[in-house]
């Protein structure tokens, strides 16, 4: 995932269930530390540290509303995890091709 | 049940071979920016069984997993979990299939799925990105035959 995302590997930011919960409360409006942390089952501290990380992996943007502090999803960082997985496809499938083409044995006939 | 990802490319060699390239010989071909370490030098590693790890050793001795063999059928069959930069637990499924098209020539066919298990935000992505989401195929398509052109 280098060179997706500004900071974090968002595939990382997705391999914790917690994580993936704030991303689904997110996906259906946005929302600030204290509503996300009353709708799971863990701690503000612990919601804060979740937002922190899912924001350096680009998934989520955060803005100043008053006191509070309003997150929502980052549609560029869903983005980037779908334009890896078509990269690493596109680039390995090409790269397999390539050197399966190039490497066959010379004789290519096979043995009865 | 989300659409599952499908490549299909032809290959200029027999079957046996591109097997033995896709498995055996993954480290010379293996994008490896598409690691979990970004390392250029990483080493990548496929257990040539069932239950066979698929992982990379950085030039330090880190090993991170990618994958696991659930399927192995030489030269014909191969699936694995997926879970490259991720935990297993939202690991995908990858399933291969090499078919033997005649004259020293394959088709590969590969079916990524499983994407229903990085969770449910997976079918929130879908909903709430209909433009991102809803391209990744065409996209694939477009990748393939670039690399597949000229065949």
């Amino acid at each position: 995932m280098r060179g997706a995302a500004p900071g974090g590997d968002p595939f990382d930011a997705l391999g914790d269930p917690n994580r993936r919960a704030i991303i689904e409360l997110l996906s259906h409006d946005a929302r600030s530390v204290q509503d996300i942390a009353d709708a799971l089952p863990i701690s503000r501290p612990a919601v804060s540290r979740h937002l922190r990380l899912l924001k350096d992996a680009g998934l989520v943007t955060e803005e100043p509303v008053g006191t509070r502090r309003i997150y929502r999803l980052q549609a560029e960082g869903i983005e980037a995890v779908q334009a890896y997985l078509t990269d690493m496809w596109g680039d390995a499938i090409g790269r397999f091709r390539i050197t399966a083409e190039n490497t066959r044995p010379r004789a290519a006939k096979r043995r009865p | 049940m989300i659409e599952p990802l499908r490549i299909s490319v032809d290959l200029d060699c027999s079957v046996d071979h591109a097997f033995d390239v896709w498995t055996r010989r993954i480290g010379s071909w293996w994008p490896k920016g598409h690691s979990a370490s970004g390392d250029p030098a990483t080493d990548v590693r496929l257990e040539p069984r069932v239950g066979g790890r698929i992982f990379e050793r950085t030039p330090d001795g880190t090993e991170h997993d990618w994958g696991r063999i659930v399927r192995w059928e030489p030269p014909a069959r191969l699936g694995y979990e997926w879970h490259i930069g991720r935990d297993s637990d939202a690991a995908t499924d990858v399933d291969l299939t090499f078919r033997d098209l005649g004259g020293d020539r394959t088709r590969l066919e590969i079916v990524h799925s499983g994407w229903e298990r990085l969770g449910t935000e997976a079918m929130t992505w879908r909903n709430a990105n209909t433009a991102g989401w809803e391209s990744l195929l065409p996209n694939f398509v477009t990748a393939v035959d670039r690399a597949g052109a000229g065949s």
